[in-house]
C-alpha cells in the first residue's frame, strides 16, 4: 500500500506557527531553490493531514476529521490534491 | 495552490522559510553557521507575537566566502558590504525577491575576541531549533541572552533586555557575565544592563554611551575614534567619515544612485558635519 509523506527537502510553516489568522494556511518550499507555495483552506487541511504521513485512506480520514466533513464528501478532492503535490515533488510516495 | 500569491507570503512566513533555505545551503556546502534572533530565539527569551523582518545568521568567518557563493547561487544579491553595513563592519545584507533580507554576521557587536574564536565559543553550547520544520543550529540559552542584551545595547535599548536579562535567575545572569568575559564583551554587556559607568576608563565607553543614550553624529565619530585601536584603524575611520555610504543610498532610493546623487549626498553630509561643529563651537 502506497504511503504519502512530506518530502525530505521541504520546509513549511502553517498559520499556527506564526500566530496567524483563522483561515488554515500553510507556506512551503522545496529546499534550497524552490519558490514559495501557498496552501489555503482545504489545501492546508490536506497538508496538515499529510504531515503525519499515511496511506491515501488515512490522509482522507484525517482531513475529514479536521474539516468536519465526511470521507465521501472530500475523498476525490483530497486524492487529486495529493497527486498534484506529488507531481511538484513536495510530497513523497513510499 | 496559489500562483500569484506565492510571491506575497507574509513576512513572518518568508523569514521562517528563509532560515530553512539558508540552513539547507549551509548543510549542502559544509558551512558552519548559527541562526540568530527572530524564530531562532529560544522559548521564553522573546515576547510572544514578535516577528523579525529578516534572517540573521552568524557564520564561521573562515566559511564566509562559501556562504556568499551559496546564497548567490540561489538568487540572493548583495546589497551592503561589511565595510558599509554598520559601525562595527560586522555584517552585510543580501536580498532575495522571494525570501527577503539575510543579514550575514561574521561577529557580533560588542564581542572583542577574535571572530573565529568567538564563533567557536558561541557554537560550543549550540542547540537545534526547529524552524519551518527544519533543524537549525542556534546558540544555547546563555549565549542567546548575551546576544539579545548586546543587540539591545547597540540599538539604544529594546524590550529584549527584560526577558533576556531582568527576568533571568541570578545564576543565569552569572553564566551570562562569565560568557561575556570569555568573549571580551564585558563593556557591551554593561551597556545593555545599566552598568556602563563601571567602565568609564575603557576606550569603548564613549561609543557604548552613544549607542545607549544617543547624541549627534559628531559625538558618534568622536566615540568611534576613541574606540578605534591603533593608528591605522583611526586613519581608516577618518577617511570613511565623510564618504557617502552608497549601499545605504541605494536602499533608500530603491535603485543604484547616480553620480550626481552621490555628490549631492556628499555635500549634505559635509554641511551637516560643519553645522554640528559650528553649533558646538557656539555653545563652548
Amino acid at each position: 500500500m502506497t504511503r504519502f509523506r512530506i518530502a525530505d527537502d521541504v520546509a513549511w510553516v502553517s498559520q499556527e506557527d506564526l500566530d496567524g489568522g483563522d483561515v488554515p494556511t500553510a507556506y512551503l518550499t522545496r529546499l534550497p531553490g524552490g519558490p514559495p507555495i501557498l496552501l489555503e483552506g482545504s489545501g492546508c487541511v490536506v497538508w496538515l493531514a499529510l504531515s503525519e504521513g499515511g496511506t491515501m485512506e488515512e490522509i482522507i480520514a484525517a482531513a475529514a476529521a479536521m474539516s468536519d466533513s465526511t470521507v465521501e464528501e472530500i475523498s476525490a478532492d483530497v486524492a487529486e490534491l495529493v497527486d498534484q503535490l506529488v507531481a511538484i515533488r513536495v510530497v513523497a510516495e513510499d | 495552490m496559489t500562483g500569484e500569491a506565492e510571491r506575497m507570503a507574509p513576512i513572518a512566513a518568508r523569514v521562517h522559510l528563509a532560515h530553512a533555505v539558508v540552513q539547507k545551503l549551509a548543510e549542502n556546502h559544509g558551512i558552519d553557521l548559527l541562526h540568530l534572533k527572530g524564530p531562532a530565539v529560544l522559548p521564553g527569551l522573546r515576547a510572544e507575537g514578535r516577528h523579525s523582518s529578516d534572517v540573521d545568521v552568524l557564520v564561521r568567518p573562515g566559511h564566509l566566502f562559501r556562504l556568499i557563493g551559496a546564497l548567490e547561487s540561489v538568487g540572493w544579491e548583495q546589497r551592503t558590504t561589511f565595510a558599509t553595513g554598520s559601525v562595527f563592519a560586522h555584517a552585510a545584507n543580501w536580498w532575495h525577491d522571494d525570501w527577503g533580507w539575510v543579514d550575514v554576521h561574521v561577529s557580533w557587536p560588542g564581542v572583542t575576541l577574535d571572530a573565529e574564536d568567538a564563533f567557536d565559543v558561541l557554537a560550543r553550547g549550540a542547540v537545534q531549533r526547529s524552524i519551518a520544520h527544519r533543524d537549525c543550529p542556534v546558540p544555547g540559552r546563555t549565549a542567546q541572552r548575551l546576544i539579545l542584551v548586546l543587540h539591545s545595547a547597540r540599538s539604544g535599548g529594546t524590550a529584549d533586555v527584560d526577558l533576556a536579562w531582568e527576568q533571568a535567575a541570578p545564576e543565569e545572569q552569572d553564566h551570562v557575565r562569565r560568557l561575556a568575559a570569555e568573549l571580551g564583551a564585558d563593556v557591551a554587556l554593561a551597556a545593555g544592563i545599566g552598568e556602563l559607568e563601571l567602565h568609564r576608563n575603557d576606550p569603548t565607553y564613549a561609543l557604548w554611551h552613544h549607542f545607549v543614550h544617543g547624541g549627534s553624529r559628531w559625538h558618534e565619530w568622536r566615540a568611534r575614534m576613541a574606540a578605534a585601536q591603533g593608528a591605522r584603524a583611526k586613519a581608516e575611520l577618518l577617511t570613511s567619515a565623510m564618504r557617502v555610504n552608497r549601499d545605504h543610498l541605494r536602499m533608500e532610493l530603491g535603485r543604484p544612485p547616480t553620480r550626481q546623487e552621490v555628490r549631492a549626498r556628499q555635500v549634505k553630509r559635509v554641511r551637516r558635519a560643519v553645522g554640528e561643529l559650528s553649533e558646538r563651537v557656539r555653545r563652548s
